[in-house]
């Protein structure tokens, strides 16, 4: 009953052996590829990667929270106090100028979902506050106060007429 | 290292010695066939099942608003939905398809006798628990024959004494098959195929008590076994390969030839299609059930039809071991039987008239012919061989089986 | 025993040919090239599409084959781009007009026993009678009025035509009943090169090690 040597053998059957052993392997590796890509979002969802927004009739200072890919954005229409407090400063815990987190300085398009842990924020005081663990976010939604580290994130949008957005393309 | 972490381990548990005695040695007859490599098959289609089932049910939706849109969101939009569902799909008619030819190559070579009764009971236990999980899992796509098979076969529980009607309403949870009893068959049929692999280990603790039998029907030496690993763990392997050519031939190439047409028209409880059928593996039991005119009548054949399997180590009474192998009489039974389910298949299958009404009902008395006659058959035939001769080795271990009962009956008083 | 599987197969075989009875419908083969399939949508978007949605196919599927948006824009009228293609003509004018509601078509080729050779022999099965009156061979029951014009078709050229057109139309409900077919086939020649080796493979190593037996 000494079975070891029945694979152990040298020469061409070890050789046999060991290209068998990896032709299967492969195959079983390719095997799990259909049953871990089928946990990915499937095509409809995909297809649905854009949302497109109406502009008209929002006034200044006035914030509409529209969901893209399940995801709250924040689209505010700036006042020029707004806007002056914005490029003001860098913001404090991630700074960069707001000139790069926005196309056009009145209107600012951000994620509305919290840095740190995932909360949607409020818009109150001077930014957004996050009540879950207390992260403040300035008009440009850089972080100003942690526990969040990175600002609000700025999804891909563009304007495809003057109070057209489409966000989900560059 | 290795070594080391396996020592800690045997310590706390029998791991290496399992491995030995379940697997690597474990003492196989070295004559088996090709037919024996249906029982490991049945385990890798069974694994299949489940893991496909599982990755689909993160897909599926079962509500009967909603379950025909998930099979087509599946089919068309999860990625490799398609694949799963398919694969899912031809791999019910492959579990059956394996199973019977299981089932008939033990049938066959009577590896049903003393001493693996329980290994056989345990495997027809599994015969039901896969019916009702194929069975159950034929409602969840919401089309038109997932639901009028669902309505006919739960409506065969009213042949139920005195209760039928309540019975009938509680499987479904409503007075026609609706939302609960879709709800609930999912629920099932995501849980009976981990019980059909509770079930497994039974068969298999079982069949290690008892070993394999083997095509000549007496247990060999210990000098004519080998080691299960690596002759059949290769041997199972190739097996296995040329399984999944067919397999796969079905599910990428030919997947819609086992699905009936009529299920891709959502269900419609207003209508019934022209022509209902169950799936091709519930046809011989099916048209058993359309051959009895009275609906009792009809229900008791069919569940007895298929529950006839278990009684066949009291049916088979004779003594010389090996089945159809050294028995003319009981091969011409067994393909007959054959034959007949064959026959009986295919009546189920065709729309009933006149002529196929007679046809079901000869072969249904066939079908239950062959069971009844076995007992006097089986006797007749062995008093024949014996005068005959047989074998020296038959005879042989007819005598020593013999001597055995002998010794234990005078042991007893 | 062998004999148990090749009755096996036949007892399927026979299910599968039990399947047509009455009459006898046309063989076609469908073209599952693109090219066919964009004609077909375009034939459907002309002849069908009036009538008969296709819920499981989106606007944007169309994009999908191939079709520049600007078009696409043309059928979807005031749909949006993700919204499945629905029939332009609502149910109760239908129920008015024909009696009956137009079923969907994105599941017809599967739907059906014989499948394409059904629609397609189904399409081409208009007639006038003796009467004036037009009548359709495979489905007499039919309340849909000939889509294609087949029955006043006399002409070789323009039947020849119209098959054409029947055939792609065919082509594309093939196609919608079952998006993924032509990857699921790719897939299969891959797996079965691939079965067929690491099978050899495997026979070739039991031989080897059952040699060792004797």
């Amino acid at each position: 009953m000494a079975h070891d040597e029945a694979l152990g053998d040298v020469g061409r059957r070890d050789f046999l052996f060991k290209v068998t052993t990896v032709v299967g392997g492969v195959g079983v590796a390719a095997a799990t590829v259909p049953f871990v890509t089928s946990m990915n979002p499937s095509a409809d969802l995909l297809a649905k990667a854009t949302t497109e927004v109406d502009l008209a009739g929002m006034d200044p200072g006035h914030m509409r929270t529209v969901a893209w890919q399940g995801k709250p954005v924040f689209v505010l229409r700036r006042t020029e106090e707004q806007i002056k407090l914005a490029v003001a400063s860098k913001g404090v815990l991630d700074p960069v100028d707001d000139q790069q987190r926005v196309k056009q300085a009145e209107w600012l398009v951000v994620i509305g979902v919290c840095t740190h842990m995932g909360c949607v924020p409020n818009l109150e005081g001077e930014g957004w506050t996050c009540h879950c663990h207390g992260s403040q976010y300035d008009y440009s939604g850089r972080v100003v106060r942690g526990p969040a580290g990175k600002n609000l994130e700025v999804p891909p949008y563009h304007f495809s007429a003057a109070d057209k957005l489409v966000i989900g393309e560059a | 290292m290795s070594n080391k972490i396996m020592q800690w381990v045997d310590r706390r548990f029998p791991l290496t010695s399992f491995v030995k005695h379940d697997l690597s040695e474990y003492p196989t007859p070295r004559n088996l066939s090709y037919w024996w490599n249906f029982g490991s098959l049945a385990g890798i289609v069974l694994v299949l099942q489940v893991l496909t089932g599982i990755f689909l049910a993160m897909h599926y939706k079962a509500d009967v608003a909603q379950s025909f849109n998930s099979i087509q969101h599946i089919m068309r939009d999860v990625n490799y939905g398609w694949l799963l569902r398919y694969m899912h799909s031809t791999g019910a008619s492959a579990f059956f398809l394996v199973i019977f030819i299981h089932m008939a190559r033990t049938l066959y070579y009577g590896s049903y006798r003393a001493p693996r009764e329980l290994l056989w009971w345990t495997g027809q236990g599994l015969l039901l628990l896969l019916m009702g999980t194929a069975f159950m899992g034929y409602l969840l796509p919401w089309g038109q024959m997932s639901f009028w098979g669902a309505t006919v076969i739960t409506n065969l529980f009213r042949a139920t004494p005195f209760i039928g009607d309540q019975v009938v309403v509680w499987l479904r949870g409503d007075y026609t098959v609706g939302d609960e009893t879709l709800t609930r068959f999912f629920a099932l049929h995501y849980l009976l195929p981990f019980v059909i692999i509770g079930a497994v280990m039974v068969h298999l603790i079982a069949l290690h008590m008892v070993k394999s039998s083997n095509p000549s029907g007496i247990d060999l030496a210990d000098k004519d076994n080998i080691p299960f690993h690596p002759y059949f763990t290769i041997k199972d392997l190739y097996g296995l390969g040329v399984f999944l050519m067919v397999y796969f031939g079905f599910a990428l190439f030919f997947p819609n030839l086992l699905i009936e047409p009529a299920n891709n028209i959502p269900a419609n409880p207003m209508q019934t299609p022209n022509h209902i059928v169950p799936e091709w593996y519930f046809l011989p039991f099916y048209a058993i059930l359309r051959s009895v005119p009275n609906m009792v009548g009809g229900v008791v054949a069919m569940g007895l039809s298929v529950m006839l399997f278990a009684f066949m180590p009291f049916l088979d009474r004779s003594k010389i071991p090996g089945g159809a192998l050294y028995r003319p009489i009981y091969r011409l039974q067994f393909y007959l039987f054959i034959i007949d389910m064959m026959i009986l298949g295919y009546i189920g299958y065709v729309p009933p008239t006149d002529q196929t009404i007679v046809i079901g009902q000869i072969a249904s008395v066939v079908y239950f012919g062959i069971f009844f006659i076995l007992p006097f058959t089986s006797k007749i035939e062995e008093k024949w061989l014996r005068n005959r001769g047989l074998p020296a080795q038959v005879e042989a271990l007819i005598a020593s089986e013999e001597l055995q009962i002998a010794q234990k009956k005078s042991g007893g008083k | 025993m062998k004999k148990q599987l090749l009755a096996l197969a036949l007892c399927c075989v026979a299910s599968l040919a039990g399947a047509n009875e009455g009459v006898k419908l046309e063989k076609i083969q469908v073209d599952p090239s693109n090219p066919a399939v964009k004609r077909g949508v375009e034939a459907f978007m002309e002849s069908c599409h009036g009538c008969h949605s296709l819920k499981y196919i989106k606007y944007q599927d169309l994009v999908g084959l191939g079709f520049d948006k600007a078009k696409v824009k043309e059928w979807q009228g005031d749909w949006t781009i993700d919204s499945p293609v629905m029939g332009m003509m609502p149910d109760d004018a239908a129920m008015a007009s024909f009696g009956t509601i137009p079923p969907e078509l994105s599941l017809m080729a599967k739907a059906r026993d014989g499948g394409n050779n059904y629609m397609y022999s189904y399409l081409m099965g208009y007639y006038t009678g003796a009467d004036g009156v037009t009548g359709n061979h495979v489905f007499p029951a039919s309340k849909m009025p000939d889509p294609l014009g087949i029955s006043s078709a006399t002409e070789p050229a323009q039947r020849a035509e119209i098959a054409a057109k029947a055939r792609d139309i065919v082509s594309f409900l093939n196609w919608a009943s079952d998006p993924h077919e032509q990857e699921r086939f790719r897939l299969g020649y891959y797996v079965m090169g691939y079965l067929l080796v690491l099978t050899s493979l495997l026979y070739v190593m039991k031989n080897r090690i059952w040699a060792r037996l004797k």
